[in-house]
């Protein structure tokens, strides 16, 4: 008989998580009243508790399926970039307003060509594609479209 | 007729050169990202979607049309060159290009490339514009149970596109519909959803939405594997000697395709582009297994067939003129690339139907304009003037690529409304759609079903409403049993029936 699939693994964890989702979602469709819709007519909340419905027995379709899966996930694959990705562009969004675009972004700039190993060696051109990717993107955004960006001295405001 | 003059009328803003210069960069742009493997003309115009509010719609459409076109084309350059198709829709091309490219004959295989896209594409923008008229006639007829039979349709159709997958697409299309129904009621003043915060109750933007769907989690499927696997190939690549007079085919080899081929194969992207959820791939398939199937060599399949190029070439990007049909007469988007389109419209205030030909003629004819121009004029163009330097441009290091492509979704996330929230949901989405990508749940599912969700929900309402909540108005209303008998038969064709030995085969094969 075939090893079955560990739970833990992304195939189970995300239906799992959309199954939160929708059972939350399904609580605040309950919560929706309206005073225009009489008894057994389509109210806001109707569709919604519709479709968490029919979520429901897609999902439970999709745990069949991958419970049922004699293997689990193809070989895991290196989880760390990403996540390093998901934190420089959370920091990049807090960071934004208070330094400004310039700094923001040059921070930004240099913190995805490390993650993507870009001209880790050469630091001086390192230092030159950061400034310019930051410059072009200014140029672009504020120079060709008038945006108006954050900036350090708080001009923006 | 009247609309057929005044969507030719609305050309002249063609003439504009801050019109052109936004169609012909855009067609830069587009021809870029489809020729870059990994990047596609779907996430070019997702990254300057929030550009469009900073600007007026006649660019911001013909931009996006332009863009659309060129990454049809410019799939064809990586897959002949080194045999990866910079977009999915080239994979046929890549099978014969390819081969042509290693006897020696790259440059006259782009050249049939170019040929079949700019016949395709034109003949496709010519179609959009001559049907448009009659389709506008046709869907003032539809009524609104006929109208949620048919937006079922749409995304019964879309789910069940990805036969592998179909469990998973019906999650993602109705995470969509979830998604699309935070904000307030489509039929009342209520909020829903919004969890006692005021950001919510406005609802969510289609564009976080696409910058999360399709550039930021771009970037992070990118840094998984952020060494550049395709550096060796493209090393190899550069040293190739591309001369611009081998572009050119052959007048022989043209006759010996046929005009006939290229109408065909023009006529059959053009009506898949029409179907929901088929797209580029799906156009260059079967155009491609017809031409190969009523060809008169087909022994040449598989080793390098010119027919076989021009068949897929001009089905994919005649298909572009088919995709805007539904989209813009009954806000139905048949793949991603119009369902951002559409997201440009709905931006700037424009309600896609038949009235929207009617009334705003002149903004609709500079963009089926520029899906002509763009076809007749600026591939052959872009060809020649760019062709011979195609491997080095796609020959961009990674990291400089995906931290550009970054910079430009945040910051764009941020200028449309100057709100860090929006830069946030970005990201909530980018990281969602992460891993529904490396789940193989479908992002474009999510997006169409968060596009189309709140017109299921209005049209069953309201038809429901009209009939004292009598569902069996779905099957009296005959536009609506039509439109339930051609899901039905979709689901039987799609699901159902066995395929022909044939194609199934040549599926196998690739």
């Amino acid at each position: 008989m075939a090893d079955r699939a560990p739970l833990l693994r992304t195939g189970v964890l995300l239906p799992f998580f959309f199954l939160i989702v929708t059972t939350v979602y399904l609580a605040a469709a309950f919560d929706i009243h309206s005073q225009f819709a009489g008894d057994g007519e389509m109210s806001p909340r109707s569709v919604p508790i519709l479709t968490a419905i029919l979520m429901y027995a897609a999902l439970a379709v999709v745990f069949v399926a991958e419970f049922r899966k004699p293997t689990a996930d193809g070989p895991a694959r290196e989880l760390l970039r990403p996540l390093l990705v998901i934190v420089a562009t959370a920091g990049y969004i807090a960071l934004f307003r208070p330094l400004g675009y310039w700094l923001a972004t040059l921070a930004f700039t240099s913190a995805l060509f490390a993650i993507f190993h870009f001209q880790l060696r050469k630091p001086h051109m390192f230092a030159i594609y950061a400034i310019g990717v930051t410059a072009l993107f200014y140029g672009l955004f504020a120079g060709i479209f008038g945006v108006r960006l954050p900036t350090l001295t708080g001009g923006f405001f | 007729m009247d609309i057929f003059i005044d969507v030719l009328g609305g050309m002249s803003a063609l003439a504009d050169p801050y019109v052109i210069a936004f169609m012909v960069g855009g067609f830069l742009i587009g021809t870029f990202f489809g020729a870059m493997p990994g990047l596609t003309s779907v996430l070019a115009i997702a990254l300057l979607l929030p550009i469009t509010y900073t600007i007026d719609v006649v660019p911001a459409l013909v931009m996006c049309a332009s863009i659309f076109m060129a990454g049809m084309y410019s799939g064809s350059i990586t897959a002949t060159t080194i045999n990866i198709p910079g977009a999915p829709s080239s994979m046929m091309t890549a099978v014969e290009g390819n081969v042509l490219m290693k006897k020696g004959f790259g440059a006259n295989a782009l050249g049939h490339a170019a040929l079949g896209s700019m016949i395709g594409g034109a003949i496709g923008a010519v179609l959009l514009m001559a049907f448009m008229p009659i389709a506008a006639e046709i869907s003032l007829l539809i009524r609104t149970p006929g109208k949620f039979s048919l937006v079922l349709f749409a995304l019964v159709v879309i789910v069940i596109v990805d036969k592998g997958n179909i469990a998973k697409g019906f999650v993602a299309t109705l995470l969509g519909v979830m998604i699309a129904t935070v904000g307030i009621d489509v039929l009342q003043p209520i909020p829903r959803f919004d969890f006692g915060t005021e950001t919510l109750v406005e609802g969510i933007d289609i564009m976080p939405l696409v910058i999360g769907a399709f550039a930021i989690s771009e970037v992070l499927m990118q840094s998984e594997s952020w060494k550049n696997s395709l550096s060796s190939t493209l090393e190899k690549a550069k040293d190739l000697k591309i001369r611009r007079r081998d572009f050119l085919p052959p007048r022989s080899e043209i006759r010996e395709i046929g005009l006939l081929a290229y109408l065909r194969s023009a006529f059959i992207g053009y009506g898949i582009g029409i179907l929901p959820g088929a797209g580029g791939s799906m156009a260059a398939f079967v155009s491609y297994a017809m031409a190969r199937s009523s060809s008169k060599k087909p022994q040449e399949y598989g080793n390098g067939s010119r027919e076989g190029i021009a068949a897929a070439e001009a089905a994919n990007n005649s298909m572009c003129g088919g995709a805007f049909v539904p989209m813009l007469m009954f806000g139905i988007p048949g793949d991603p690339t119009t369902a951002i389109v559409l997201g440009v419209l709905v931006i700037n205030g424009l309600q896609p139907g038949p009235r929207l030909l009617e009334n705003q003629a002149e903004l609709l004819g500079p963009m089926l304009g520029s899906l002509f121009f763009s076809a007749l004029v600026l591939i052959p163009l872009t060809l020649w003037l760019f062709g011979p330097w195609f491997i080095k441009i796609v020959s961009i290091p990674k990291g400089l690529l995906y931290t550009g492509i970054a910079v430009v979704a945040l910051v764009g996330s941020y200028v449309a409304t100057y709100s860090v929230f929006q830069m946030s949901l970005a990201v909530i989405f980018g990281v969602l759609a992460y891993f529904m990508r490396k789940q193989n749940y479908s992002t474009v599912s999510m997006l169409l079903g968060f596009i189309l969700g709140p017109d299921l929900e209005e049209y069953l309402r309201r038809s429901l409403s009209l009939s004292d909540g009598n569902p069996i108005v779905f099957l009296t209303n005959l536009d609506s049993l039509f439109f339930l008998a051609l899901t039905a038969l979709f689901v039987w064709a799609i699901l159902i029936r066995k395929p022909k030995r044939g194609l199934a085969e040549m599926r196998s094969d690739l």
